[in-house]
Formats: structure tokens, C-alpha cells, sequence
């Protein structure tokens, strides 16, 4: 049994379609906006603004929107651009923040 | 080439921008505060992950009646060392070492990631979970430890241990020569996941 939220979410994704990257052993982040993406996940998903399931289907679907737009020339990838995607998605359809205050916050 | 270097750069500084914008927007409402992605991080970067086990092999190392508790009795050789809660409990305990030594290797393999030990070896690579490592490492060991790098002569046997749901099997590396006298601090940088899965053996920096 997996006590700790932190195991249950990253092991359910191991060998799966949103398998996250990883390199001797741990989770591997390019820079700190994509470990920052990845904290911001876990923890709204453990303190129970969504899912971590909702969560996965919506990357699930970023990433195959992703492979589906770029079926050749894929070495633009970056797993955390979907995984950012997801995020916002997410947040925005749990009613935490509106596609207006993104924007909003962007152009800021 | 110029040109898509250019767009990497400038996405990378977008993707950076919308996190920063998120982040902000979260700490704003209260959702999050400015020290939660530590906190969840803190998790996979300092309590739960291959230095863990690092720990327990240069224990091994140093300590060969460490080693023999923790080959009799691995769970209790566990928690007597200083490690994160919930090592030797919920997910460590039916872990089971297994020890590399002159004639003999030992290869862990695993059917379902569910059972990988990763609080203690680590998150696995993607391969490992791949039916063909798994069936080609079971039927054919020492053609897959030479595809990885590692020949092992004939004379030394090798021994496959599959992880279940019931026992989490992990390899104790052979301390590696040009270590002696080392601390077990200095030790532990040597330990590699791969090591542990016995895919590697542990080499002195």
C-alpha cells in the first residue's frame, strides 16, 4: 500500500503514456520553471483541488496533441511544455483561477 | 538552425513566464504559498530516492556484520540505519538484498513498476519495464549484461531475481577496488541505481 501521496501519483505514471523524465534513479527537471510545474501539480492535486487522475488525462491528451502536430520533426519536445498545458487546463477547469486572469497575469 | 534555436530560447523564457504567472496567481488566492513547491520536492530530492540505498550499501561496505544482518534480515538491517520514515514500513518491507561477490552477480528484474522499491533504489528507467528487458533478461542474462556494458566471464554465476508484490529484491554492489580506506559518506557516491538492479557494478570515481 502506497501511504505517502507523493509515491501513489509519481509511481501510477511510471512506464504510462505521461511517464515524467528521469535519470539515475530520480526526477529530472531542465530548469526550475519545470521543477516548479511539477511541485504546483502535486500539491494542488494532494490537497485535493483536483484529481491526480483529472490531472494525467488532461496531460495524456496535451501530449498526444502534441505528438499529433508534429508527427516528423519532433525535436522541439519538451515534456514539461505539455505538462504546463495540463496544469493550466486543469487549474482552470477545477475553478481556482479563469482563463482571464491567466491572461491577465501574462501580459502583466 | 540559428532560427530554431532562437525559438527554444524564447519558449523556453515563455514557459518560464506562465509558471512564474501561475505560481503568483496560486500564492495570491491562498491556494499555495511561496514555499510549497519546495516542500513537495523536498520529498523526491531529500527522503525518498536512490541515496537511500546508497546509504544501506556503504553501511554493507564497511560494516560486514551490517551486511550479514542485512542479508538474513533486510528489513530490520534497514531500520536500524537513520533513514526517512516509511523505509523499512508500508513500502519497504518485504525488501530483500542480495549480495555480489566473486563468483556470483545478481540481476533484479520486475514485472509491474508498482513494485519497484523506488523510496529505496530510485525511480526506474524507462526500460525496465519493457517486456522484452524483462523476458530477455530472465531467459538470457549474460547477453543482456554485455548489451549493457557489463560482461560477466563465464566462471561467475549469475542469478535472476524477479520482484513480486510479495519480496522487493535489491543487489549489494561489490565494494569497488580503489576505495579502501574511504569513508562511508565518500562510499555512497559510488552506489548507482544501476548497481543495485545489478545492471552496472559500483566503480571508484
Amino acid at each position: 500500500m502506497l501511504t505517502q501521496f507523493e509515491h501513489f501519483a509519481v509511481t501510477e505514471m511510471m512506464g504510462k503514456a505521461d511517464t515524467p523524465p528521469r535519470a539515475n534513479g530520480t526526477l529530472c527537471f531542465g530548469s526550475e520553471w519545470e521543477r516548479c510545474s511539477f511541485g504546483i501539480a502535486l500539491s494542488l492535486a494532494k490537497s485535493g483541488y483536483f484529481e491526480w487522475d483529472e490531472f494525467r488525462d488532461e496531460l495524456i491528451s496535451a501530449i498526444k496533441d502534441w505528438e499529433d502536430a508534429h508527427p516528423i520533426d519532433r525535436s522541439t519536445w519538451n515534456y514539461y511544455d505539455q505538462f504546463l498545458t495540463a496544469l493550466e487546463k486543469a487549474v482552470v477547469k477545477a475553478g481556482i483561477i479563469s482563463p482571464d486572469e491567466i491572461r491577465e497575469a501574462l501580459t502583466a | 538552425m540559428t532560427e530554431l534555436f532562437h525559438y527554444r530560447q524564447d519558449r523556453e523564457a515563455y514557459s518560464a513566464a506562465r509558471v512564474k504567472a501561475l505560481q503568483a496567481l496560486l500564492i495570491k488566492k491562498g491556494v499555495i504559498t511561496d514555499k510549497t513547491v519546495d516542500t513537495v520536492l523536498d520529498f523526491f530530492e531529500t527522503k525518498m530516492g536512490p541515496f537511500n540505498g546508497a546509504k544501506i550499501v556503504a553501511r554493507a561496505w564497511v560494516d560486514p556484520a551490517f551486511k550479514e544482518r542485512l542479508l538474513a534480515d533486510t528489513p530490520a538491517a534497514i531500520a536500524e540505519l537513520d533513514l526517512p520514515e516509511g523505509m523499512a514500513g508500508a513500502e519497504g518491507e518485504h525488501m530483500r538484498a542480495v549480495a555480489n561477490a566473486s563468483d556470483v552477480h545478481n540481476l533484479i528484474i520486475c514485472t509491474l513498476c508498482s513494485c519497484y522499491p523506488w523510496p529505496v533504489l530510485g525511480l526506474p528507467p524507462y526500460w525496465y519495464k519493457d517486456p522484452t528487458f524483462r523476458s530477455r533478461a530472465a531467459r538470457e542474462p549474460r547477453a543482456v549484461l554485455k548489451e549493457f556494458g557489463l560482461p560477466i566471464p563465464d566462471g561467475i554465476e549469475i542469478k535472476v531475481w524477479d520482484s513480486s508484490a510479495q519480496i522487493r529484491w535489491f543487489v549489494i554492489p561489490e565494494r569497488p577496488a580503489g576505495s579502501e580506506g574511504m569513508s562511508e559518506a565518500e562510499l555512497e557516491a559510488f552506489v548507482t541505481p544501476e548497481a543495485m538492479m545489478g545492471v552496472a557494478v559500483a566503480k571508484a570515481a
